[in-house]
């Protein structure tokens, strides 16, 4: 298929094209309990193409590998006619020759599926504690780019996923749990930890009290839901944010106006141990370049699509799979002291990234006062960026969710804690 | 063998899928040599989508729903499993291919000990449908340069009419979807469309922030239903004024009045996920243990199934090849029964109801909701403002999270207008999180209005996973609930 599409694009009279051809082999286990659910076996490929006429914006489309050499041609012969309707200010494609040498080396997806199994059964159990269900995800994904100019790269890479239910029960009452992991291969030691740190949080949440009127306190995030308010300051940084007039980052100045808050420094990386996506060319065939996207608060330059980038006058960029913060000025055991309530469980936390509003129900809780720990459930959290990054603090120790690196722990200031007593 | 009917109308049946078939047929023969029961989902399903705005123009014949591929489920010694595939090949060889995978995953699982959650074997009786349902513009034939104009046009009014707007972006999609269900027994096919179109604007707020809002159509057939935006689109300027202008919320518990898009929000969260049976296997869902037991107050009656709207999820069939339904979840107020796939169906020892839906063909069965919908009642908005003596108006949902296991509530909600001695104040705040718990919000229903809207703009995932097209909706409810 490969080749008729290449032989139908040179013959097809567009004035540029992009293709991805993408090759995923997946293996999949669920259990209830222990027992096995389901397996599920997928072997796809897709191709997607993108045809240009005078460069200005294209139109993609899906070639399926069941396609005969003229139902292809007829296919690109529509995407061009329609791409000719996409008026768009012009850009170029990525020209650049890729010296990088293709990554090949192939992923054992089963013996990842394996490490899976193993580490999860390895997990002790206890009458209190135990796990619900899970599912096993696990890729080898075989990326192909093209286009053009000639720009060609291949890219093969493992994905995994780990999405387990935990239940934790106290005198006849029980709760659960959800944790999705998301990662390259199975690091068995951490999965483990990380779910055994599941139950250690549903135990708490058992003997929690509800969420009293608390006003005017710290918060504290050192979970996953910490990655959201991170991810507001690269998600800010996108061209395309800033060219769709949403970003109110500016280049070269302070992302916020800082009051004596913890300054943010990120940078874009290649590859990350364990990541998910550790491909070193973006989709469009750009070579992810490794520099600082924030430093000490202040907007180096934006990342990510070339067409968004050439229209803010960034002629050279890539679409970053990879990021890592710098950690902050505090240690975490500084940053946990005085009054603040530490939450460590919603139902779904979310900062948006267009006005950078705050919001989260939250599970499970710890509010120190006083002297004295509580923990507590219900009620919510809310509140802006707007108002919580400019004095924001954060530990100097770092932790890594998937394709990030953030500050373990986060102090926020001006966020509102609505009770239930 | 039943024969369940036929409906001729205007989208075709996909004719890849029409000559796959025999072969498909064959793979069912040859696979049921080796296994107890076999079926093979295919699935040939093209679109659109279009993404119009001030600064950037984007166009594609993809979309969360567009697809071509099969998948075939096998079963044996108390197992169900799956292979999935998009590369056409001979019969003998997809046998061998899938037989090889899955050989290769229960060597792994012999190895790791583990055991198989037996369950028994599916129902093959025989069974014929064929439907192709109601559309006048399939979206894979649209005139492209005609939907561009007109989004371009709204996205200019947009322009002058929205205080503030930075930028008006209309988005639109659509899919043609075909699928095929076949085993030794049955051939299901069905052919339909559905469209679904918003117009969104953002502008900053009065506190440096931004303000985002949107107002969208969605509906089975075909892009014909996207003329609708052009009505829907009036509405932005005032909302856009409210938000810009709006307040932040005082926390609190108040009278709410929901619209039927924050219904369906609540529709949706409350006993939609927490009534999809497959959480009843798991222990997952307390609704296990409410059955015939009070949920809500008398006012409230909720219905799920596909057929219950001509939405974007109005399927024939669903994934497993389970007729559609319409079930009835509550009954004024007493919970009556939830939804359920063909594999959960068969572990609870209950009928499935035709909730049985994939992301794609490479994706695993959940249960899943379908159309989600309070029924009407028989009371005037303005008579419940009038009853209310400070509360809030909510309108225009943003996002929520279910809670099946405790029934908590997470909403998060545009916008909300105060009411104070039964009057609306002209105060409007922004944006408002309602938390709590579902039986009291739902006990706490004393108003339903006679009218009911659907919608079904965006997709729902579970957990975080496996995105679908679903639609709910309902009328107007006067409840009470705690707003931050």
């Amino acid at each position: 298929m490969l080749e008729t599409l290449k032989k139908s694009l040179a013959a097809l009279g567009a004035d540029g094209w992009e293709l991805t051809e993408n090759k995923t082999r997946r293996w999949e286990f669920y259990f209830i309990r222990h027992a096995l659910d389901q397996n599920r076996a997928a072997d796809t490929v897709n191709y997607n193409v993108k045809v240009f006429k005078k460069l200005e914006g294209g139109l993609l489309g899906e070639i399926n590998p069941t396609d005969t050499a003229s139902e292809v041609e007829k296919k690109l012969s529509d995407l061009l006619s329609r791409a000719s309707l996409v008026k768009n200010p012009e850009y170029s494609l990525v020209s650049e020759k890729i010296t990088l040498p293709d990554k090949t080396e192939r992923v054992d997806i089963q013996k990842i599926a394996r490490d899976f199994i193993e580490a999860v059964a390895s997990v002790p159990e206890t009458e209190t504690e135990d796990i619900n269900s899970y599912e096993i995800f696990v890729s080898e994904i075989t990326r192909h780019t093209l286009n053009s100019n000639g720009v060609e790269y291949t890219a093969v890479y493992p994905a995994s996923m780990l999405e387990i239910v935990v239940n934790a029960r106290r005198e006849g009452h029980e709760i659960e749990l959800y944790r999705q992991f998301n990662s390259g291969s199975c690091d068995k030691e951490k999965v483990r930890a990380d779910v055994l740190a599941a139950m250690r949080t549903g135990r708490d949440r058992l003997a929690a009290e509800p969420t009293p009127r608390v006003e005017n306190i710290d918060v504290v995030l050192s979970t996953e839901d910490a990655v959201s308010v991170f991810e507001y300051f690269t998600m800010n940084s996108n061209v395309q944010a800033k060219y769709r007039r949403i970003s109110p980052f500016e280049q070269g100045k302070p992302v916020c106006d800082w009051q004596g808050g913890d300054k943010i420094t990120v940078r874009a990386v290649r590859e990350l141990d364990n990541s998910s996506r550790n491909f070193p060319v973006d989709a469009e065939g750009s070579v992810i370049e490794e520099r600082d996207i924030i430093k000490d608060g202040v907007l180096c330059d934006f990342w990510g699509q070339r067409q968004f980038s050439q229209y803010l006058g960034i002629e050279k960029n890539s679409v970053i799979s990879n990021f890592v913060f710098d950690g902050g000025s505090m240690s975490a055991e500084k940053l946990r002291s005085g009054d603040y309530i530490e939450l460590v469980e919603f139902s779904d936390f979310q900062v948006d990234s267009m006005g950078g509003d705050v919001a989260g129900e939250i599970r499970l809780g710890y509010l120190h006062k006083d002297g004295e720990t509580k923990i507590i459930t219900g009620g919510s959290v809310s509140g802006s960026m707007l108002e919580a990054a400019p004095t924001m603090k954060y530990s100097r120790e770092t932790a890594q969710y998937n394709n990030i690196v953030i500050p373990a722990v986060v102090r926020l200031k001006n966020l509102r804690i609505t009770g239930v007593k | 063998m039943a024969f369940y009917g036929v409906i001729i109308l205007k989208a075709i049946f996909s004719q890849y899928l029409a000559s796959i078939a025999p072969e498909l047929k064959r793979l069912v023969a040859i696979l049921g040599e080796s296994y107890d029961y076999v079926s093979v989902l295919s699935t040939d399903s093209k679109g659109i989508s279009l993404t119009i705005s001030q600064r950037a123009k984007n166009v594609t014949t993809q979309n969360i729903t567009t697809e071509r591929g099969s998948v075939v489920r096998v079963y044996k010694n108390g197992l169900y499993s799956e292979y999935a595939f998009n590369s056409f090949d001979s019969a003998e060889k997809l046998a061998e291919k899938a037989k090889e995978a899955l050989d290769s995953q229960l060597a792994l699982l012999k190895a790791t000990g583990s055991k198989v959650y037996d369950t028994a074997k599916l129902d093959d009786s025989p069974a014929e449908l064929f439907v192709e349902k109601d559309a006048e513009i399939l979206p894979e034939e649209c005139d492209v340069g005609e939907f561009i104009r007109l989004f371009t046009e709204l996205s200019d009014e947009g322009m002058k009419t929205i205080p503030g707007a930075l930028d008006v972006m209309v988005r639109a999609s659509g899919t043609h979807i075909n699928k095929m269900f076949l085993t030794a027994n049955r051939d299901l096919r069905q052919s339909y469309s559905y469209v679904e179109g918003l117009a969104a604007s953002y502008a900053p707020g009065k506190d440096g922030d931004m303000k985002f809002t949107h107002v969208g159509v969605s509906g089975c057939g075909g892009m014909e239903l996207l003329y609708g935006l052009r009505e829907k689109i009036t509405t932005l300027p005032g909302i856009m004024a409210d938000l810009v202008a709006s307040e932040k919320i005082v926390p609190g518990e108040y009278d709410i009045i929901t619209d039927p898009t924050v219904t369906g929000l609540i529709a949706h969260e409350a006993f939609g996920h927490g009534v999809e049976m497959d959480m009843f296997v798991k222990n997952r869902a307390l609704g296990k243990d409410y059955i015939d037991k009070r949920v809500g107050s008398d006012k409230v009656t909720m219905h799920e199934g596909a057929r219950c709207d001509e939405s974007v999820t109005a399927f024939a069939f669903d994934d497993e090849g389970t007729l559609a339904g319409d079930v009835t979840e509550i009954d004024h107020g007493i919970l009556k029964t939830g939804i359920c796939d063909a594999l959960s169906a068969l572990r609870l020892g209950i009928e499935p109801t035709g909730n049985g839906k994939r992301q794609s063909y490479d994706h695993k069965v959940y249960t899943r909701m379908t159309n989600t919908v309070f029924d009407s009642g028989d009371d005037k908005l303005e008579d419940m403002i009038k009853s209310i003596d400070h509360g809030y108006l909510l309108r225009g949902m943003q996002s929520g999270m279910e809670d099946p296991k405790h029934w908590g509530i997470q909403c998060i909600i545009e916008r909300g207008y105060e009411i104070k001695d039964g009057a609306l104040t002209g105060v409007c705040v922004s944006p408002v999180v309602m938390t709590g718990y579902v039986p009291d919000l739902l006990c706490g229903v004393t108003m339903a209005t006679s009218d009911r809207v659907v919608e079904g703009n965006g997709a729902c995932g579970k957990g975080y996973k496996e995105w679908v097209k679903v639609a709910d909706g309902g009328p107007y409810l006067k409840t009470k609930a705690r707003l931050g």
